[in-house]
């Protein structure tokens, strides 16, 4: 057998035809779209220039709080699955009882629904009848007892509780992953030269951890800007105007009410978006690789 | 080893073409199971080779809202089907989905025989463009047996279009516990004021005077359409100026004395406290609870009440309209779900003939019957059962006025955002003239996609 064989280019045309067809034609009509009035009102198009990005971009209108909420779901999320996901891989790799059912147990939000989730936390944060609530009056903490999703203050934190909930148990299995597989030679070695807990964290686990935690926090930033079912289950963007509403549910929203060329022009932008944080962070993790 | 590995590669190439062969030759099995059954009882098919065997191919398919279709017209389509032999293919959409999946049918040119939607003079050509979509259906059977107000409302020159699915006699007001009324001696308020005074008699025995729930989206929403035609009935011609470009709701002082009356009320605590996060389908549970003792609702709620609670007669409640602005006008809607039939359907006799079955003297009678919320279905020749609570409801207010968001153009598809704008006002994140102007803006944009000549002028 010639192991060494480079296969031939035609070989990837198949795929790259069906990726071409059903990924990158759609995606630049959808761009193309976003110069246009289309819209449900009228079966007639225009090209209409910038128009439709100067309204998304405009001060009278909403969207840049909301490009505002989509990074900021983004950027909090992704830290506190990270740091979360993080403190429970290091906890559930050391040897302790019952392992596999802790390991379950952190996993299964993340098996689950995002829609189904959302509608049962949407139940228990009620704030008349709610589990929470509930719960927290029972022990006489009537006091913390809130409006989880029904005011501005609190909603847009609950939502961003319910999906950390959710995502850690996913990150903290990546990341079990990873410090499984950091060689306990290392460890041994440290221990003979003294090193503490503390030590060996910040010298050998972190460190080597490092591209399996580039690998999480790529996911995180991808589903936090495409986060669409969490908020759309919990909240639809409300209560108000904009206080949980993000990029996918208001593009939604834009194509309910027929209004699609703004619907497309505001995907355009977050493809933008996605597409400079995807260079970046590319460059970040080769940089890893090249390092290793 | 060799030879289980050609036994199973043999297999799995036999059960692929087998598959292949299920999958793309239905019809060829469905031919073969024919001519079996020909070849057994040959005689018989000869025989009836009918007419028979032609509408039994027929199958008309039924696009609409969820909350449309009631199981009664399930019903009547499987004895359509019994009778006639054509089938009805109803496809139910969630009612947040369906709008934009109508109108995307309708752009591409592939909508279903009938497609379900809203009447309104004005939506149906702007929004429909039923001149086009829809087929012309005056000269139907049952189209002179129509209410004239919602026929009016189906009817773009000349030319009515649509038949009206449920009952649109029914108005939204204030549905009350007549129980908790006679306890603490309160009577029918008629202005703001004694609508307040109530409420504080309501808020002071620890009950909570209105159950609302903004979680929905829409149900909030009624509360200024609704009692907006005081505007009118304050400046006769409001309305017209609005279709016309002329003015802007903006700019009328009652439409923004009712926003902030709603606001006032919320904020007194009229209410309660879980408003933001009530559902509307818990409506009926929680004033049959007696913990809340109104509602915005229509004259079906007694009934529901009654079903979630059999102790609570669906006499016990009464109805008054929206008193905000002191409107004592009734806000009637002569718009509501009806049945289009689509001008590229190949079926169109067959829906034809299946929206003349529906309008048919049994069809509305057994409506009427099975479906709780329907009093009086608009058409002459269908029953009523209106109740004497109902009828002096009615009687009580002379005046009749059509609602906001069918008189005026461009506020029907903006429901859910008028929604939303009106949350942000009652959180305290928009004023009463944000949520006008907001409102006029995509009246505008609205028109402007829809090249309407009043905003082109």
């Amino acid at each position: 057998m010639n192991k060494k064989k480079v296969y031939p280019i035609y070989f990837t045309f198949g795929a790259l035809v069906i990726y071409v067809i059903l990924f990158v034609v759609p995606s630049i009509i959808g761009i193309g779209y976003s110069f246009t009035d289309w819209s449900a009102y009228s079966d007639k198009l225009a090209f209409v220039g910038m128009d439709n990005f100067k309204t998304v971009f405009s001060s009278d209108e909403d969207y840049m709080a909301i490009i505002k909420n989509t990074l900021e779901f983004t950027f909090i999320t992704t830290i506190l699955k990270n740091v979360l996901g993080l403190i429970l891989a290091l906890l559930l790799t050391k040897s302790i009882k019952l392992l596999n059912l802790h390991r379950g147990i952190m996993f299964m939000p993340s098996v689950l629904s995002t829609l189904i989730i959302g509608m049962i936390f949407k139940s228990i944060l009620n704030p008349a009848d709610g589990l929470l609530n509930t719960f927290l009056r029972s022990i006489g903490l009537e006091v913390l007892a809130g409006k989880w999703l029904s005011t501005s203050e609190l909603a847009f934190g609950s939502v961003m509780a319910v999906d950390i909930w959710r995502g850690t148990g996913y990150i903290m299995t990546i990341l079990i992953a990873g410090i499984l597989s950091i060689s306990t030679t290392y460890y041994e070695a440290a221990s003979i030269d003294g090193a503490n807990g503390r030590q060996k964290f910040r010298y050998i686990t972190f460190p080597l951890l490092l591209p399996t935690l580039a690998t999480t926090t790529v996911l995180n930033i991808i589903y936090g800007l495409k986060v669409f079912d969490m908020i759309y289950a919990l909240t639809n963007g409300g209560p108000g105007k904009t206080t949980t509403e993000v990029l996918y549910t208001a593009v939604f929203k834009k194509f309910g009410t027929g209004q699609y060329a703004v619907g497309t022009a505001l995907s355009s932008v977050m493809f933008l978006f996605m597409v400079v944080i995807g260079v970046f962070m590319i460059r970040i993790m080769t940089k890893d690789e090249v390092v290793e | 080893m060799r030879s289980w590995r050609r036994v199973m590669a043999l297999g799995l190439v036999a059960t692929m073409t087998l598959l292949l062969a299920a999958c793309g030759a239905k019809e060829t099995a469905v031919d073969a199971n024919t001519e079996s059954a020909v070849a057994e009882t040959e005689t018989e098919v000869v025989a009836e080779e009918t007419e028979d065997t032609q509408t039994e191919d027929i199958t008309i398919s039924f696009m609409a809202s969820q909350d449309w279709i009631q199981d009664a017209e399930l019903d009547l389509a499987k004895k359509f089907t019994e009778e006639t032999g054509i089938k009805v293919d109803y496809q139910i959409v969630p009612s947040d989905q369906y709008p934009s999946l109508l109108m995307t049918k309708l752009n591409t040119g592939e909508c279903t025989d009938i497609f379900g939607g809203q009447s309104g003079k004005f939506d149906i050509q702007t929004q429909y463009n039923v001149e086009k979509n829809a087929l012309d259906l005056s000269g139907e059977s049952w189209a002179k047996n129509l209410d004239p107000l919602a026929a009016t409302e189906l009817t773009v020159n000349d030319a009515m279009y649509g038949q009206p699915i449920q009952d649109v006699s029914s108005v939204w007001a204030i549905a009350y516990n007549k129980n908790v009324f006679s306890e603490l001696g309160l009577s029918i308020p008629t202005t703001y004021e004694e609508f307040t005074q109530v409420c504080d008699a309501i808020l002071a025995t620890g009950k909570t005077p209105i159950y609302e729930a903004v979680s929905d989206g829409w149900h909030h929403v009624l509360w200024f359409p609704e009692t907006a035609v005081e505007a009118e009935v304050l400046s006769p011609g409001l309305f017209e100026k609005l279709n016309n470009n002329e003015i802007t709701l903006a700019e009328d002082a009652t439409m923004k004395l009712i926003l902030t009356q709603i606001k006032e009320m919320a904020d007194a605590g009229y209410w309660g406290d879980n408003y933001i996060s009530n559902a509307y389908a818990d409506a009926p549970k929680n004033i049959a609870s007696g913990d809340y003792v109104m509602t915005v609702a229509n004259q079906g709620f007694g009934a529901e009440v009654n079903g979630v609670d059999p102790n609570f007669s669906a006499d016990d409640i009464g109805y008054f309209v929206i008193p905000l602005a002191d409107n004592q006008t009734l806000n009637v809607n002569p718009s509501g779900p009806s049945r289009f039939i689509y001008s590229g359907s190949k079926n169109a006799d067959a829906a034809k003939q299946y929206l003349a079955y529906l309008a048919s003297d049994e069809s509305l009678a057994y409506m009427t019957e099975n479906v709780s919320k329907f009093n009086k279905l608009p058409y002459s020749n269908a029953p009523s059962k209106y109740t004497d609570t109902i009828k002096d409801f009615y009687s009580r207010y002379p005046d009749q006025a059509t609602v906001l968001q069918t008189a005026v153009k461009y506020v029907n598809p903006q429901w859910m955002d008028i929604g939303t704008n009106m949350s942000a006002m009652l959180l305290g994140e928009m004023t009463p003239d944000e949520v006008l102007a907001a409102i006029d803006k995509t009246r505008d944009d609205e028109a402007n996609a829809a090249k309407d000549a009043a905003w082109s002028k």
